[in-house]
């Protein structure tokens, strides 16, 4: 078990992101587990009885969750190209309002972008081609740092952006009316 | 990797107190701040200013109340009646856009009668609406169609027939299906309140109310493109996109615009390697969320004249396409053998990543000068201090200023988003305007001190009767135009600027931090360029030709083979063939501002990037990367193999030009003033001019313009207007 | 079998006819298109006397909000036309009145008594709303197409009538009646209706007023209630108080 291989590694991810709750994209899954393990009742093992204490000590160590302290890498696992993990720069950033609809509700989230790679459109059928499956990725965060985490897991350079600051704004329906002011309207 | 990462991170604090002085500035606007009243929004408790109205109460709550009417850059009209909703203990449901909360006001978002109201409202915009849908525009991206679904009914009792409205032509810009339109009056009041062109109004009543112009006319005004934005419905559309993509077809790609020095924030929407559209991204310190007719449409530029191949003058003197390899060993060729006999000139639409690396290169190889098109004095301090050549008061400094005088520019139409928040400054907050220049429509009121250059040296010993005015504002601001300092006498001219504003700054009520001077510029590069220590002007290199001349980009004729021996070589790399490219001898395809990642500083300073969406057509290239490959034919290796390494070496010379998104503090007015008081010069008595006084003179003014037949069509028609008596 | 099953159909879809309606648009146009008569150089100024007018009109309002005084103004030009308002008009008033050309065609098209279009010297203008149609004013209408030879619309080759359909003027009690130019003309028989124009083609200018012998409003035959005097204080109140 503690052989460094795959499965620790990513043992020691679901740990790290089990240990930071609100850091990463699967953490809702991962909180229902810890939830479970808490409900659980403790089954009656009746091997457990027989055992001795430095064995007991030896087998509670092995029940947690191991915990390595260096950084959540997973470029070896996911099989992506190295061309697209070192050239590729992801743009992290709550995106603004579209200003053709009134709507807000898409922009809470924080979204990962990829640099844009050559798109090509087929010239028989018209269909839009491109060779890169990165930039087609559409993932969101709750918060930034969710974001950074899960680029920097996968070795991908980021930068963020800030979201739009909103100053306060005064709306008075009065100040159409306003007699002294520039604000008055004279429009129906 | 991390590096950078971490580096971008620690920056988030100083972002922050940026966005905390801009509150603190809004809120000094509102003076003493009374305290806060707690109202429920669907039994959500919160604490807002007196004199917010529901619609803001729920939306700081999280709640968004459905709109038509309603923007909140505009005046509340408060007559579609979507926003309804319910307050308890309130017998009627209550516009939430237009009545201000009470102290423990219970809203209810959600009830049977805020349902019942929405539904009912619902009916009555689709009663004459057209079921027009699958071939409208608007399509994907319309308020009325979404709010239907979700606020509607879902069967009609409306079994009449449905009435149409005429179709108005107002412009090659904007295209109206006026039967869709639901009298929302978003765009009458965006005409009315920020482009500040009366010309859209309502007409009849009733049944019969219209949105149009009355008489036959264009829409007049340099924004005229927003009214796309806000329309909710497809009732205005844009016409160059007309029937071209659907919105969930679409990529977004967050950019920067360089058609102007202001620098907004676009997002430019394509698709199979093509800009289909250009829409505005909210920058509240920039363009907030509007977008000039330029930036806008002038996207169909990109498409045409463009520079595919590089190209090589063959010995019958004409141009032939060729490999990459033959152009860039004829160039290397060319530039080893001048033996340090180099220049370079840029143009307006270069990025700061290709300007370093171009100065590297001509420094390199042994040449001295490079140099911008643009025109700035070298008298006294020149351009070595950074705060005498930026927008130092920032774009939303106008909105803190009283008195704002402009000398020798046309801000309406050089920086249409800059004039846009001076009049919304006028607007709310009681800002006066002058100025001195030929006498144009800036669409506020102004007052015309005249056009006489001896009006600033009067200004200066406080002889002019303006001077009163002038000396007892609280926050003046003075915007130089880039016209006025590229006159002769514009070093003699800035120099008195530049003590007068020195002298208004002691006696102002903002004191050493409120930087009374500044300039608008007008091209995109230019900021970044004497940033990095270009010169600007061309005189040097017409006074000392070189044997090679490096033109990046340069297509406002600064200079003209005339002026050059005949025996030089001219290199041109650029996206279009223009006039740059007409005189050049080896041609070098470049890529234009939607094709590279690259970084441009806007008039205040701000440096921003802008983001590839689309790849440089043909075998165009990203233009540092032609500059580092033509270094390495030429045997002067330049020291950068990645963005990220001529991005180090920006920092290296400026370290702003990496500070993405901030503005870096820059008050150099004492040191500058003292200075500029040894300047002495003739001054010249020609009246002061600017070179963009009409419509029709705003829509060319760069390479991809000069491109874009949508420009052309638009200079057409404003022409065509001049004839019809129904404009004023 | 099949006349059954159209019946069938009509009667499932009956509840169109209940509902079905003109519809409800004015004839006017509410933009503008430049005609002979009626276009940017139709000459407009104001006399004199009607400037003098206008003036006195704008001292009513406060400074800044001169504009307030748009709509007796374009009344004026109005008159100073004869009945109708011309562009031109709209672009004088504007141009006094300081306010941006669009605000004033806002309000002209708004109030339906700003006659945009040209008109004849005398504007008959008859009520054909429900009081107006219960009294007769088909008969009314019928008698002045035949009288003026012209539909409702139009005008008379001579210019002097022009031929409007209006909806409610508000003379109801008087009913039928026709509004022409300023004046009301009520309780009208087709007889008085000829008579009238007959009147006003000859260059005179008939009596306005209810035509059946009323003074105003009141019944024709005499009070039929309130005849007697006044009951004074006390009326119907209980003895003990």
């Amino acid at each position: 078990m503690a052989q460094p291989g795959a499965a620790t590694r990513l043992l020691s991810q679901l740990s790290r992101v089990v240990l930071t709750p609100g850091r990463g994209v699967s953490t809702s899954a991962a909180r229902c587990v810890d939830d479970l393990t808490l409900k659980q009742v403790e089954p009656q093992d009746t091997r457990k009885s027989l055992l001795s204490s430095e064995e007991v000590q030896h087998q509670k160590a092995l029940a947690g969750y191991i915990t390595v302290d260096t950084p959540d890498d997973i470029t070896h696992l996911t099989g992506v190209p190295e061309e697209h993990i070192k050239t590729r720069r992801v743009l992290i950033k709550k995106p603004s309002k579209n200003t053709m609809q009134s709507g807000t509700s898409n922009i809470h989230k924080w979204y990962i972008t990829f640099d844009q790679r050559e798109r090509w459109e087929n010239p028989l059928m018209g269909w839009a081609s491109t060779a890169d499956p990165l930039s087609n990725t559409v993932v969101d965060f709750s918060s930034r740092e969710a974001a950074i985490a899960f680029c920097e897991k996968n070795g991908w350079q980021w930068s963020t952006e800030e979201p739009p600051v909103k100053p306060p704004r005064v709306k008075n329906y009065g100040a159409n009316f306003a007699w002294n002011k520039r604000t008055r309207r004279s429009t129906k | 990797m991390l590096r950078i990462g971490v580096s971008r991170l620690l920056q988030h604090g100083s972002r922050h107190t940026a966005a905390s002085a801009a509150a603190a500035s809004a809120a000094r606007a509102q003076s003493s701040a009374p305290e806060k009243i707690e109202v429920f929004i669907d039994d959500i408790p919160v604490m807002v200013p007196p004199g917010t109205t529901v619609l803001q109460a729920a939306a700081e709550a999280g709640v968004e109340i459905p709109r038509f009417c309603y923007h909140e850059r505009l005046s509340v009209a408060g007559n579609c009646r979507m926003c309804l909703v319910e307050v308890e203990k309130s017998v009627k449901p209550v516009a939430a856009c237009a009545m201000p909360v009470m102290k423990g006001w219970r809203i209810k978002t959600n009830s049977e009668m805020t349902r019942k109201a929405r539904e009912g409202v619902m009916e009555f915009l689709l009663i004459n609406h057209p079921l027009d849908c699958p071939i409208c525009d608007q399509g994907g991206e319309c308020d009325l169609q979404d709010q239907s679904m979700t606020f509607g009914s879902d069967r009609t009792r409306f079994l009449d027939t449905k009435r149409a409205v005429q179709d108005k032509n107002i412009g090659p810009l904007v295209k109206t299906i006026m039967t869709r339109c639901i009298h929302c009056t978003r765009c009458v009041r965006f005409a009315t309140e920020i482009a500040g062109v009366e010309d859209l109004g309502t007409t009849g009543r009733g049944n019969d109310m219209q949105i149009g112009t009355y008489v036959e006319k264009m829409l007049m005004s340099e924004l005229s493109g927003n009214v796309i934005d806000l329309c909710p419905v497809g009732a205005l559309t844009s016409k160059p996109y007309a029937f071209t993509a659907r919105p969930w077809e679409i990529r977004r790609t967050d950019s920067i615009d360089v058609m102007d020095a202001v620098g907004s924030n676009i997002v430019v929407n394509h698709r199979t390697g093509e800009v289909l559209r250009i829409l505005p991204q909210v920058n509240e310190e920039i363009n907030e969320e509007w977008l000039s007719d330029k930036s806008r449409f002038a996207y169909d530029g990109l498409k045409r004249q463009r520079l595919l191949y590089p190209m090589v003058k063959d010995s019958s003197g004409e141009l032939r396409s060729c490999e990459w390899e033959d152009a860039l060993i004829v160039a290397a060729k060319a530039l080893k053998s001048a033996d340090g006999s180099v220049a370079a000139i840029a143009g307006g639409l270069v990025d700061a990543e290709s300007l370093v690396a171009l100065k590297d290169l001509v420094n390199k190889l042994g040449g001295e000068s490079t140099c911008t098109e643009e025109i700035f004095p070298d008298a006294g301090t020149g351009t070595d201090l950074r705060s005498s050549y930026l927008l130092n008061t920032k774009i939303v400094g106008v909105e803190e200023a009283d008195l704002i005088v402009f000398i020798g520019t046309n801000p309406r139409y050089e920086a249409p988003l800059f004039n846009a928040r001076v009049r919304k400054a006028w607007m709310y907050n009681e800002l006066n305007a002058a100025i001195i220049g030929p006498k144009v429509d800036l669409t506020y009121d102004c007052e015309h001190l005249g056009d006489d250059p001896s009006i600033i040296g009067k200004l200066l010993n406080g002889s002019h009767p303006f001077s009163q005015r002038l000396n007892t504002a609280k926050r003046p601001m003075i915007v130089v135009g880039t016209s006025l300092l590229a006159r002769p006498d514009g070093g003699v001219l800035y120099s008195q600027l530049l003590q007068l504003s020195q002298k208004l700054r002691s006696g102002c009520e903002g004191g050493a931090e409120w930087r009374v001077l500044n300039v608008l510029q007008r091209v995109a590069s230019q900021v970044a360029a004497l940033d990095l220590g270009y010169t600007p002007g061309v005189t040097d290199i017409c006074n000392h030709p070189p044997k090679v001349l490096y033109l990046l980009g340069a297509d406002e004729g600064a200079i003209t083979r005339d002026q050059l021996p005949k025996d030089m070589l001219v290199i041109y790399q650029g996206h279009h063939g223009d006039r740059g490219a007409e005189m050049a001898d080896v041609i070098l395809p470049g890529a234009a501002y939607t094709e590279k990642t690259a970084t441009y500083v806007n008039t205040e300073g701000r440096a921003q990037l802008t983001r590839a969406a689309l790849v440089p057509p043909g075998m165009a290239r990203e233009d540092w990367k032609i500059i580092r490959a033509l270094s390495e034919i030429v045997g002067t290796k330049l020291p950068y193999d990645c963005l990220d390494d001529v991005r180090m070496r920006l920092t290296e010379i400026s370290p702003n030009l990496t500070r993405y998104g901030e503005v870096e503090e820059a008050n150099y007015f004492t040191q500058a003033s003292a200075l500029a008081q040894l300047v002495s010069g003739k001054q010249d008595t020609t009246p002061i001019d600017v070179p963009q006084k009409k419509l029709e003179d705003f829509y060319m003014t760069n390479s991809i313009t000069r491109a874009s037949p949508t420009m052309a069509k638009c200079i057409a028609a404003v022409r065509k207007e001049a004839a019809n008596r129904y404009i004023e | 079998m099949l006349s059954s099953l159209a019946k069938t159909l009509a009667s499932v879809r009956g509840v169109r006819h209940i509902h079905r309606s003109a519809a409800a648009s004015s004839d006017a146009l509410f933009s503008h298109v430049d005609t002979p008569e009626n276009n940017v150089d139709t000459p407009f100024e104001f006399t004199p006397e009607n400037l003098k007018r206008a003036k006195a009109i704008m001292s009513i309002y406060p400074d800044g909000h001169k504009k307030a005084a748009v709509i007796p103004l374009l009344d004026l030009a109005q008159r100073q036309v004869g009945n109708w308002l011309p562009i031109s008009a709209m672009h004088a008033v504007a141009s006094l009145l300081q306010m941006p050309r669009m605000r004033v065609y806002e309000v002209a098209t708004f109030y339906t008594m700003f006659v945009r279009d040209p008109v004849g010297k005398y504007h008959v203008q008859v009520c054909t709303n429900t009081p107006c149609w219960l009294r007769g004013s088909d008969d009314i209408m019928a008698a002045v197409q035949e009288k003026l030879g012209i539909k409702t619309g139009e005008t008379t080759k001579d210019g002097l009538f022009t031929l409007s359909e209006m909806e409610c003027l508000g003379a109801c009690v008087n009913a039928p009646m026709i509004q022409i130019n300023d004046d009301y003309y009520e309780d009208l028989q087709v007889s008085d209706t000829q008579e009238i124009l007959d009147t006003l083609a000859a260059g005179k200018k008939p009596k306005a007023g209810p035509r059946n012998g009323r003074f105003a409003a009141e019944p024709l035959g005499g009070l039929t209630s309130l005849t007697g005097p006044p009951p004074g204080p006390g009326f119907k109140v209980r003895d003990d108080l």
